[in-house]
């Protein structure tokens, strides 16, 4: 591999001005808002999916590794670059191609951030479904990419339920397309399959996505309860009343405490937990589940159940819940945050035990999560100066997610796996499981330019880690 | 490559794999087992995804072709398959793997008919989405690798939006899954996606876990009758702009309407079915923004027919008419109208009949063609109107009398992303075992 080469290639490719190497331009790209990092070499922008077949090429004749970039919002260090490897950022591919209102699509390039989307085509009573907390600046390509979810999904399903059809750039420059405009598409779902795959097997150019028609009424209920129990219990109970809500989402007493000296949601301080309820739909449906969701709060035990008034209350009380991670980084010098999901009926279970690891490993954690789903995103406090308690931050994720697995759950539910879950894999899947993986991710990406040692965990690895410090093992690969 | 003349070289092995019980070679039973002519060699009956697992690596051993098969409902679609070593049943797969009412989840043997899960949950007040035509035969991985769906597409998704796990065996007998059974989950590859559809090619389908939804507690169909389909498309649109969300919305032509069930109706027009969930109070509010263009309304035990009908439509038409051609189709929304423009003029210079059905909000169609006098050029308008569709459309043929198969491919369009999946398959089933020359290539 020779870098200095290869960059003035890249320079040729996208224009001078387009790619950076200095060192100190690399430090800004050398993490995203997982806990790791690692220096890139160059970091290209290309404005056009040719550059993009073009910059591949490159990269995979000499041998270096790329990885693709949104805004760098990802939880799981899934668009770290391997040492030395390119970045291909996605800040000047980030325009609406296309909005089809007919056909009810949109289609983007990977750099448009989520949250303009539903801003662009918002006059026309349209809005694009995936909300993940981060909309405000994460882009519609990384939620590909990851697969992100977000408070909505309860009802309206995660990117993929969204995505219809994607051009992408394999790792030997070809540009395909999967899919179309059609709801599904005869054949392999390559689609469906792409959507998720953390950067591994091809790079987004552009995405075709559903865009929904907005409700014509929403209601948003705050239930303040005593006891993170009772409001747990309360979940399951909404759904037994055959009523799907559109968002379903807890705070526990602690953290809510944190949201509310942050950004004055109008929580109240004294409650053990609340559950934020959104309903959508037909003004006489929503109005009949907003009476019947109240009815199962009170009967759980729930102190009040208050329902926002109009749209700035609302927008107030989604506040609260969508800075809730940044409230937390106010108080806390650093956060782990956990994605691990659980089956809906194992959610007061899964809380009980979060307490008892907090005890047992005496770390604060706090809990906000997509209830109605079983998402849960405990936030572990600590303090990256202390290592002694960075590694029972460490002991003590793995516990929750062991927990989430024995219960029939799994360890990631959007954020992806990334680096940080790549070595819990194996405690979901078998070894067969994670080879037929890997053959496919080498049908497309068999020499591993595209985000190597991501998701995936090799075979060699898994019995090194066993011996080996993580650390050690990910530093020999260069991540 | 073996031939179906020499069955007797491999059948003690089965015997040892699935137990002799399980293990069909009666020519009389076979017969009936035939896919477009093909009777196969022999059949098995695995009980389990680790016998599944012995067969396809001693096919792979021994270079058998093995076709998957469930409740036979779908396994006239397709092209005509190489011979036919072993046919294996996944219909003892019936496990219910988990189910937690509270969860709002199951996970289920690939072998379990449609119409028992659908039935298992509706009993704790759920609803299975996917309803396919002939529940009580077709299977849960039937259903999966053809991807087939009904009316219910319109309102609660297709099977790529509640299939949540996937349990198989791949062509080259390893035991693998996806996705798990909670309703988020990040971890790995989205094999479910990758399996929906893939028409047995990949792999063989052992189990899944779906997303349920709570099952509507009432409902209401509204019937609007139009004169063209141009109208009844406009109508659609109106629909699709209101506040309106019916769990279906099914165009149904004059052909088609003709072929369902039920009380007085005209058969002369384009009619467009939408089926409303909700109490008093919210059918009510569809009455008014539905307004004038309302028809009929049915409930009850009559909307339950009609709607069971509609399920069944892609079988109902072939049986009435032998000679039909059947295809499946899925559009962009705007593509729908053109399309079935296309579908009149190609009928009326071919001298064919037509009869249309599907989930027309999601762009679902179910096209059949018939001939309609001597004349008739029932190839040649079929081929016509495939080249006629429009860039992001696809079509699949349901079913094709034997005598047309040879001017007739299954496969319409070739796919933009036709060289990728070739390329996938051999990571899977790299000697081609599975469903050999039945699908795409």
């Amino acid at each position: 591999m020779n870098l200095p080469a290869v960059v003035d290639d890249l320079r040729r490719i996208v224009g001078r001005d387009a790619v950076l190497d200095r060192p100190e331009d690399m430090m800004l790209y050398e993490y995203d808002a997982g806990v790791r990092r690692s220096t890139p070499g160059a970091v290209v922008f290309p404005q056009t999916a040719e550059q993009v077949s073009e910059i591949m090429r490159t990269a995979s004749a000499a041998h270096i590794p790329v990885v693709a970039r949104g805004a760098g919002t990802g939880l799981s260090s899934g668009a770290i670059s391997h040492a030395g490897g390119i970045v291909v950022a996605f800040a000047r591919m980030n325009r609406i191609l296309e909005v089809d209102v007919e056909n009810l699509r949109a289609v983007v390039q990977p750099g448009v951030v989520n949250q303009q989307l539903s801003e662009y085509v918002s006059h026309l009573g349209l809005y694009y479904a995936p909300d993940p907390s981060s909309q405000k600046a994460c882009t519609i390509g990384g939620n590909v990419a990851e697969n992100s979810g977000g408070p909505h999904t309860l009802l309206h399903g995660v990117t993929v339920n969204h995505v219809t059809g994607v051009e992408v750039v394999l790792p030997n420059g070809e540009i395909v397309h999967f899919g179309g405009k059609a709801a599904e598409s005869y054949g392999y779902d390559l689609t469906g399959f792409f959507v998720g795959s953390e950067g591994t097997i091809a790079i987004a150019t552009a995405i075709t996505v559903k865009l929904l028609r907005k409700p014509e009424a929403v209601a948003t209920l705050l239930a303040i309860f005593e006891s993170v129990d009772d409001a747990a219990r309360t979940v399951a109970e909404i759904t037994a009343e055959g009523i799907t809500p559109a968002a379903l989402e807890m705070l526990d007493g602690w953290t809510l405490r944190q949201v509310e000296a942050y950004c004055h949601a109008g929580y109240p301080l004294d409650a053990g937990a609340v559950l934020l309820i959104e309903l959508e739909g037909l003004r006489e449906a929503v109005d009949e589940q907003a009476v019947a969701v109240r009815g199962v709060c009170l009967l759980q035990k729930a102190r009040d159940v208050h329902r926002a008034k109009n749209e700035e209350e609302r927008a107030l009380l989604w506040k609260g819940r969508k800075t809730a991670f940044a409230a937390v980084g106010r108080v806390s010098p650093s956060y782990y945050t956990q994605d691990g999901v659980v089956p809906r009926s194992k959610i007061p279970a899964v809380l009980q035990h979060i307490g008892e690891v907090s005890k047992k490993y005496d770390l604060i954690i706090g809990n906000v999560f997509h209830a109605g789903d079983g998402n849960l995103h405990p936030l572990i406090l600590f303090d990256n100066r202390d290592a002694a308690q960075f590694e029972r931050v460490m002991a003590a994720s793995s516990d929750i997610l062991q927990y989430c697995i024995d219960v029939g759950g799994t360890i990631t539910g959007e954020h992806g796996v990334g680096l940080e879950k790549r070595d819990a894999m194996p405690l979901l899947f078998t070894e067969e499981d994670l080879a037929i993986m890997t053959d496919l991710r080498n049908v497309f990406n068999g020499h591993e330019v595209l985000n190597p040692g991501k998701m995936l965990p090799t075979p060699r690895m898994c019995r090194e880690i066993a011996g080996r410090s993580r650390n050690a093992v990910l530093a020999q690969e260069g991540l | 490559m073996s031939t179906a003349t020499t069955p007797m070289r491999f059948t003690r092995e089965l015997r040892e794999m699935c137990g002799a019980d399980y293990v069909i070679e009666d020519p009389a039973r076979l017969q009936p087992a035939q896919i477009l002519g093909v009777t196969p060699a022999v059949a098995v009956e695995p009980a389990s995804a680790e016998e599944i697992a012995a067969v396809l690596r001693f096919a792979n051993e021994r270079d058998l072709t093995v076709v998957p098969a469930g409740g036979f409902t779908q396994q006239q679609a397709g092209n005509t398959p190489a011979p036919i070593d072993v046919l294996l049943y996944t219909t003892r797969l019936t496990e219910v793997e988990h189910y937690d009412p509270g969860d709002l989840t199951i996970g289920i043997g690939a072998g379990c008919r449609v119409a028992e899960l659908s039935a298992k949950v509706a009993a704790d007040g759920l609803l299975f989405a996917g309803d396919a035509p002939l529940p009580e035969r077709a299977t849960i991985g039937g259903l999966l690798a053809t991807g087939i769906t009904g009316p219910l597409r319109h309102g609660y998704g297709g099977l790529r939006d509640y299939c949540i796990g996937v349990r198989f065996v791949t062509g080259d007998g390893r035991k693998g899954k996806g996705g798990g059974r909670v309703v988020k989950n990040v971890a790995g590859f989205d094999l479910m996606k990758l399996l929906i559809g893939s028409q047995g090619r990949l792999a063989i389908i052992t189990g899944a876990s779906f997303k349920l939804f709570p099952a509507p507690r009432q409902t209401s169909t509204f019937i609007a009758e139009f004169a063209t389909a141009a109208e009844a498309i406009q109508y659609r649109n109106t629909v699709l702009r209101s506040p309106l969300s019916p769990i279906c919305l099914e165009l149904v032509s004059p052909q088609a309407e003709a072929l369902l069930p039920g009380a007085e109706r005209s058969g002369k027009g384009w009619s467009l079915y939408l089926r409303a969930t909700g109490s008093d109070a919210v059918l009510a509010r569809y009455r008014s923004e539905l307004g004038a263009a309302i028809s009929r309304e049915v409930d009850g035990q009559n909307e339950a027919e009609l709607w069971r009908a509609l399920q069944n439509f892609s079988s109902t038409l072939p049986e009435r008419s032998a000679g039909s051609v059947l295809i499946s189709l899925s559009l962009p929304l705007a593509d729908v109208l053109p399309v079935l423009n296309e579908l009149e003029s190609v009928a009326a210079s071919d001298h064919l009949a037509y009869a249309v059905a599907g989930a027309v909000g999601v762009g679902r169609l179910l096209v059949g063609l018939w001939p309609a006098g001597q004349q008739a050029n029932l190839s040649d308008a079929v081929s016509a109107f495939r080249e006629r569709l429009p860039r992001d459309a696809s079509a699949k043929i349901l079913h094709c009398p034997q005598e047309l198969r040879r001017q007739v491919a299954a496969w319409a369009k070739t796919p933009t992303d036709f060289e990728s999946m070739k390329a996938v398959k051999p990571a899977l089933d790299g000697k081609d075992i599975l469903n050999r020359g039945r699908f795409l290539f």
